[in-house]
């Protein structure tokens, strides 16, 4: 039932299976590896998957299984060592506009107001409209924080930072979003909360989210399919479908349904989690 | 209206937190006074308080003396300051640019930073005379280190999530730099250029000390030539002054330009901000509210 192969089978075929699956998938990977300069440390191996527009996965897995590395190959922050990747049927080779990123600081500029953050991605590629301010303060709204939308970031908590960075991340208007442990620097219950809003924001935008923890359960919690990954060398070593229908309430985590798919993540990590 | 209350406010707090301080110096100068009286010290080298403030008040009021020299001193700090601030500042920039640029440059700026700057003052006077020049050219070459190693350090520091978060945005180097790295590095700059003012003064007055015609070293030096202590220390004073005056003015300065770093200002920021959005795009809602919220 969890056996570690379930998708890294075709990982050596040919060009065409890349084409194949890029046709419908809004992000589609064929035996993607990426070897650090040094040649000794493979931060990913044979990765490969396709993710349907709108879904929601989440990476899980120990510190350098590679689940950043994955990220950032995909944001094209960093290049990959080989393998095929595409995004909307495009190859990845630097930033592009329809990806768009999220950190675990929330790496707000500190001299601008919350709503001068959240227009940044659009300054930078061009002059900014009236329309562009409009929904700006609307994303605010959207994540809760309109009323702070002219204070500065540090005069806000570390969760209101982080969903400044959320509203900064959709005014991108990018379609595939790219969290690494957003809500990672937060107590339990402010995480919780941001994750089940989360959740509704990104159905709301129809975007396509990949979500980065450590957290078995959190993975399951928010995700369509959970992403297993090991470390040495880091590798997707299952991915696992969620059943549960949505929307989701927290309560769903205490199911025993739930916790069978815990145990199945947890077995596929191995005795170390 | 309320920023009004709130800074007379602040004003009775500040006065109220000045009185035991002013007391304080209200008690010891009958002490010094009685010292120098009973012939417990001197009073050719220390004069008593009495003579300094008679001092004070001929070369201030009666007669005025001080004020050409102050401007004099005052003006040879500001220009001097300047002209280093301006190179060290377009150095650091271009050093932070560019890495050949840096590697030569900093090889110089070292030796100019072990070089005792004041111990240039012979030569800089026999390049600049005995007028304004020399003492203009002393406080610039020594104000530049500080201001160009601060500018250059706060310039290099880069917060790597952050400007990862620029390339994803698929940021121009540029971009990042003028939007990422310069507002990044303005704390640095001012503590820079705060050190860079005090030292600028340091080096005008050294310089009038050395050889001049005009300035409060001259008239310090001439003061104590004549062991007129009083007005030696009258004249100190007026340094003092100075100096306190160009503090205020940088600390005001950097109290505007880097005003996310003061809690204070930051709020007073926060609420022109909402005044001008709403001026310039319409605000449905009242935009005072939410700053003072946010508290």
């Amino acid at each position: 039932m969890n056996m570690p192969t379930q998708n890294s089978g075709q990982a050596d075929t040919a060009d065409q299976a890349a084409d194949a699956g890029a046709k419908d998938a809004v992000v589609a990977a064929r035996g993607l590896s990426k070897t650090f300069a040094d040649g000794t440390v493979v931060a990913l191996e044979g990765a490969s998957f396709d993710i349907a527009p709108g879904s929601f996965v989440s990476l899980v897995g120990p510190s350098g299984c590679g689940k950043s590395t994955l990220l950032r190959l995909i944001a094209g922050l960093i290049d990959k060592s080989s393998g095929h990747l595409k995004v909307h049927g495009k190859p990845v080779d630097a930033p592009r506009t329809d990806v768009g990123m999220m950190f675990q600081r929330a790496t707000l500029l500190e001299w601008r107001t919350a709503i001068e953050n959240v227009l940044l991605p659009t300054e930078i590629k061009r002059s900014l409209t009236k329309e562009d301010r409009r929904n700006a303060a609307e994303l605010l709204r959207m994540v809760g924080l309109h009323d702070f939308r002219f204070s500065f970031p540090t005069q806000l908590s570390g969760g209101m930072q982080q969903r400044v960075a959320l509203a900064r991340l959709l005014q991108t208007g990018a379609d595939v979003l790219l969290l690494d442990e957003p809500f990672g620097a937060l107590d339990e219950f402010t995480r919780e909360r941001l994750n089940v809003e989360l959740m509704r924001i990104v159905a709301e935008v129809g975007a396509t989210t990949l979500f980065v923890t450590h957290n078995i359960a959190e993975a399951i919690f928010l995700a369509d399919q959970v992403f297993v990954m090991t470390p040495r060398p880091g590798r997707i070593a299952s991915i696992v479908e969620v059943p549960f229908e949505r929307p989701r309430s927290p309560s769903l985590q205490t199911s025993p349904e739930f916790n069978e798919v815990v145990a199945e993540v947890r077995d596929i990590l191995g005795e170390d989690h | 209206m309320s920023d009004r209350r709130s800074s007379s406010y602040a004003l009775a707090y500040w006065a109220l937190r000045a009185l035991p301080h002013l007391l304080l110096l209200l008690a010891l100068l009958p002490v010094w006074e009685l010292a120098v009286s009973t012939g417990f010290i001197t009073s050719i080298l220390v004069p008593p308080p009495s003579e300094i403030i008679a001092s004070i008040w001929e070369l201030y009021v009666l007669d005025g003396t001080i004020y050409p020299h102050f401007l004099i001193t005052l003006t040879e700090t500001v220009a001097g300051f300047a002209i280093g601030a301006a190179v060290a500042i377009t150095l650091a920039v271009c050093s932070a640019l560019s890495e050949t640029f840096k590697r030569y440059v900093s090889p110089y700026a070292i030796v100019l930073n072990v070089t005792p700057g004041i111990a240039l003052t012979p030569v800089v006077i026999a390049w600049f005379g005995y007028g304004m020049g020399s003492k203009v050219a002393l406080a610039a070459i020594i104000s530049f280190f500080p201001i160009f190693v601060n500018a250059l350090t706060g310039l290099l520091q880069v917060d790597r999530d952050s400007e990862e978060m620029f390339r994803s945005l698929g940021a121009s180097d540029r971009q990042a730099f003028l939007k990422l790295r310069v507002p990044a590095s303005l704390p640095l700059v001012f503590a820079g250029l705060k050190i860079g003012l005090t030292t600028a003064l340091i080096g005008a007055v050294v310089a009038e000390f050395a050889q001049a015609t005009a300035g409060v070293g001259v008239l310090m030096n001439r003061f104590s030539f004549q062991l007129d202590m009083g007005s030696s220390i009258a004249t100190l004073l007026s340094m003092t002054l100075i100096g306190l005056l160009l503090f205020y003015a940088m600390e005001f300065l950097d109290d505007r330009v880097v005003f996310w770093r003061r809690e204070g200002r930051r709020s007073v920021v926060s609420r022109a901000r909402a005044r001008r959005w709403a001026a310039k795009f319409g605000g449905h809602e009242s935009p005072e509210t939410e700053a003072a919220s946010s508290k």
